[in-house]
């Protein structure tokens, strides 16, 4: 179920009139019930619901078995089951193809075997997801930070939430236990603060992410035809595209609970704004990097070989060089998880994973020496000026890791960049070429305007919430950029049939 | 209570905005979209078809000539399916002394149609539950048109794309309607077609043709309507006479009033001179029929003449501006015209 569909909207329509009549201490199970139909409302077979009972059995028991156990000891075998139990199920349905795809490049190279064929299984939506929050929990029980969900039925809404299944965020146990299972009176402000979001997210998703798209596909699509600069602009727009993408779904997701009182952690803060790939991860997937921080990295960084591979580095490389080597390594361990959990192929892994780390490597090496020529050129780093420049980079950076995010393999990957250095800057000024990539130039205009519209908000976002500032305004004001952005989304908005109506009217007989 | 009345102002303004942005959006203006605009009760005749409907009968001419008004519900390539739903809607708004139903569409497969066939009826229909039930049924027969099916229940969903196509006809409305009739510079073409000889062999209604068929002549017996089935003047091919001639039969057998006007002997056109292309009259050819058939409906049926009724008047108004375009599009005055057929 698309969360920009109309049967998306009545489905939600329903669960709000019913969360709403029903007592409070009774919605939690409307949710549940919402919740599974919407898990299995395209993929109802016997193999999701056993995937599902997998899942959450070994989530649920795991995790009162962990609970039990805490005192005497057994409680980290069982966490190490559990986890492993969501693991293999997760590895099993999404990266079988990457296990192929290694072992078919090791053929081809060394000529041994022969190639397997890649195995498509029918896994349920948003696993990526529940995977890591099951395991999330089974950890923090284990921790001994939140206690264990006895009631199978409330495990599994924590579990299978879902608004979060289709983008996210990662929620935790503690953050989403009251929040869940306590119930909410109607609000009519949280209302009408929810639906804004969801429009505004809705207009992100339909009025600009897809009409970046039709861009982006057209040229990435047909790379025999488009070079040069169409290539370097698909480039630069794809960010863009998946940004509006992902972030417009989020607002969609957090408007969504937020109407039902239901509060989930921001996963964006105008990460194009960043002066460092640093501060855009900061700002960008928040909850999945403060999940792969607090279970991955920390872990790993304390763990008895990180400590050890410390202390022998000190010895070796000194105190200061030495102590960094278990921090790179367990940060490139991390991005590389990163890269792997957004898809099951090596252009996951380079473009949202190692160029990642190498960026964040090379900033932190670099950045001391940049600081020291920059003084000594007088170069100050405090204007303005300067702050775009690193703002430019950044996204120039992140735009040159998605060419391999967006790319179906490396070697296409590297046709994308290759093709970039062909020299036709024409095309930008002859009026006719661009127009042939998908988007003509009306399209360009709802674009250009979009992505203003976009930029000004996101630069009140800086300074707070741009929902607060336009409740303060008068009603007037109000309603008509309520209006304007509704009626944005219904007319410019990139859905519906391709279908062309002017060839519909009745002369043409 | 004040966040309640909040919330309906803000509907309130939403619906009107949404009426406003989506009459210019949608489609041009159609003949079944002019219906729907005359007053309630107002019509004396409905006629039902395809272009062939709004091609050949000139409803001002008729209501010049002898009073009576007519409300289109037709559009290109109509199907016959969706002929059952328009008469429900017209019942909503409408009691006419008749209904007049073109079969030329009738023989057509019922899965031919495509997707502009079918929207070119519906979309112009308000929304309801007969619009709904057309849709179902059409879709019904359409096979492998049913992946999108959603966005012909909700017009919006595609028609919210021509915002770039907008011209001028969007915001004043389409000039080349005279409530219903179709005038504009193509329809005065003279396309010369050979002559047409109806058949006389029959050929047996595909079955599903049939069944549609017969739910029409069910619906109208059991609402006792007046009705009058016709089959226009124009050439057939593949021999859709052939099954044509079994419909009449069909329609005989179930006492209904069958007229076709390629086999009368009082009435024919100048195959040379009266078509713009092998299925429609042009305006020659339709004032001709008009003439013929509209006198035939006011003698065998009765009629009131509206024409010195002061809520009729948009309708001398309709009928003086379809002369001046005849005026402009032929050079001929159109009473000169009109006087020259008649003698």
């Amino acid at each position: 179920m698309n969360l920009t569909s109309l049967v998306f909207l009545f489905f939600y329509l329903i669960i709000f009139i019913i969360y709403f009549i029903v007592p409070k201490k009774f919605q939690w199970i409307i949710l549940s019930i919402s919740s599974f139909i919407f898990l299995f409302y395209h993929n109802l077979s016997f193999a999701t619901i056993s995937q599902a009972l997998i899942a959450l059995l070994s989530a649920y028991l795991f995790g009162i078995l962990i609970e039990k156990n805490l005192e005497n000891g057994k409680s980290r075998k069982f966490l190490l089951f559990g986890i492993g139990l969501i693991l293999i199920e997760l590895i099993y349905l999404k990266y079988t193809n990457l296990f192929i795809s290694t072992f078919n490049y090791i053929v081809r190279v060394f000529h041994i075997g022969s190639q397997q064929s890649y195995i498509y299984r029918n896994s349920l939506i948003g696993i990526s997801y529940y995977s890591l929050i099951m395991i999330s929990y089974l950890i923090d029980v284990y921790r001994g930070s939140c206690k264990a969900q006895k009631n199978i039925f409330k495990c599994a809404l924590f579990m299978f939430y879902f608004p979060i299944l289709t983008s996210g965020p990662f929620i935790r146990y503690n953050d989403m236990e009251s929040e869940l299972y306590s119930g909410h009176k109607f609000n009519y402000h949280t209302m009408c603060s929810g639906l804004l979001r969801i429009c505004w997210g809705i207009f992100k998703v339909l009025v600009i992410s897809q009409r970046l798209g039709y861009f982006v596909d057209g040229v990435y699509n047909n790379l025999a035809l488009y070079n040069g600069f169409y290539v370097l602009i698909a480039a630069l727009f794809f960010p863009l595209q998946l940004y509006t993408n992902f972030s417009g779904s989020i607002d969609i997701i957090m408007g969504i609970s937020e109407i039902l009182g239901i509060k989930l952690p921001e996963n964006f803060k105008t990460p194009f704004f960043s002066k460092t790939i640093t501060e855009f991860w900061r700002n960008w997937h928040i909850t999945l990097g403060a999940w792969l921080k607090d279970y991955i990295f920390y872990p790993l960084l304390k763990s008895d070989i990180m400590q050890k591979l410390n202390r022998e580095c000190k010895k070796i490389f000194g105190k200061k060089t030495g102590k960094k080597i278990p921090l790179y390594l367990s940060m490139l361990i991390m991005w590389i998880l990163i890269g792997t959990w957004h898809g099951g192929a090596y252009t996951y892994i380079i473009g949202s994973g190692l160029l990642q780390f190498i960026f964040i490597f090379l900033e932190d090496i670099l950045s001391p020496i940049v600081s020291k020529i920059n003084i000594k050129l007088g170069i100050n780093e405090e204007t303005f000026s300067y702050k775009l420049y690193q703002v430019i980079r950044t996204y120039l950076l992140f735009s040159f890791s998605m060419i391999f995010f967006r790319a179906t393999s490396i070697s296409n990957a590297i046709d994308i960049i290759k093709n970039i250095f062909v020299w036709n800057p024409w095309v930008l000024f002859d009026h006719t070429s661009l127009y042939k990539t998908g988007l003509d130039l009306y399209n360009y205009h709802i674009l250009i305007v979009s992505l203003i519209a976009m930029f000004v908000v996101q630069l009140l976002q800086r300074t707070g919430s741009v929902r607060e500032k336009l409740c303060k305004q008068n009603i007037i004001f109000r309603w008509t950029i309520i209006y304007i952005l509704i009626f944005s989304i219904i007319i410019f908005g990139c859905y519906g049939p391709g279908y062309d109506p002017t060839t519909f009217i009745y002369r043409q007989f | 209570m004040k966040k309640l009345c909040k919330i309906f102002i803000f509907l309130f303004i939403f619906c009107i905005l949404w009426n406003c942005i989506f009459k210019i959006l949608w489609l041009e203006k159609t003949p079944i979209k002019y219906f729907y605009d005359e007053p309630k009760n107002s019509l004396d005749v409905v006629y039902v078809g395809s272009s062939n409907a709004y091609a050949h009968f000139n409803t001002t001419l008729a209501y010049h000539l002898y009073g009576f008004t007519t409300g289109m519900l037709s559009a290109d390539s109509q199907p016959f399916a969706v002929v059952k739903y328009l008469i429900k809607e017209s019942e909503k708004y409408q009691k006419p002394n008749l209904y007049v139903i073109d079969i030329a569409k009738l023989v057509d497969d019922l899965d031919s149609f495509g997707e502009g066939d079918i929207r070119k009826s519906t979309d112009s229909m308000k929304f309801s539950k007969n619009r709904n039930d057309a849709i179902d049924e059409l879709l019904h027969y359409s096979k492998g048109k049913k992946d999108d099916c959603v966005n012909y229940y909700f017009s919006f969903l595609t028609y919210h794309n021509r915002w770039k196509n907008l011209s001028s006809q969007n915001f004043i409305g389409d000039n080349h309607l005279y409530k219903g009739y179709l005038l504009f510079d193509a329809t005065v073409q003279q396309e010369p077609q050979q002559n047409y000889k109806w058949s006389v062999n029959t050929i047996k209604l595909q079955k599903e043709n049939k069944k549609v068929l017969m739910n029409l002549i069910d619906y109208i017996q059991l609402e006792k309507l007046n009705t009058l089935f016709v089959i226009p003047i124009r050439t057939f091919q593949n021999k859709d006479d052939e099954r044509l001639n079994d419909a009449i039969s069909i329609l005989k057998k179930e006492k209904m009033n069958v007229i076709n006007f390629n086999d009368l002997k009082d009435f024919t056109v100048d195959f040379n001179k009266d078509f713009y292309n092998f299925a429609h009259l042009n305006v020659y050819g339709s004032t001709k029929y008009t003439i013929y058939f509209s006198n035939y409906l006011k003698e065998n049926y009765s009629l009131k003449d509206r024409r010195n009724s002061k809520i009729y008047r948009s309708w001398d108004r309709e009928y003086e501006r379809f002369k001046t375009t005849f005026k402009e599009l032929t050079n001929i005055k159109f009473e000169q015209y009109l006087s020259q057929i008649k003698s």
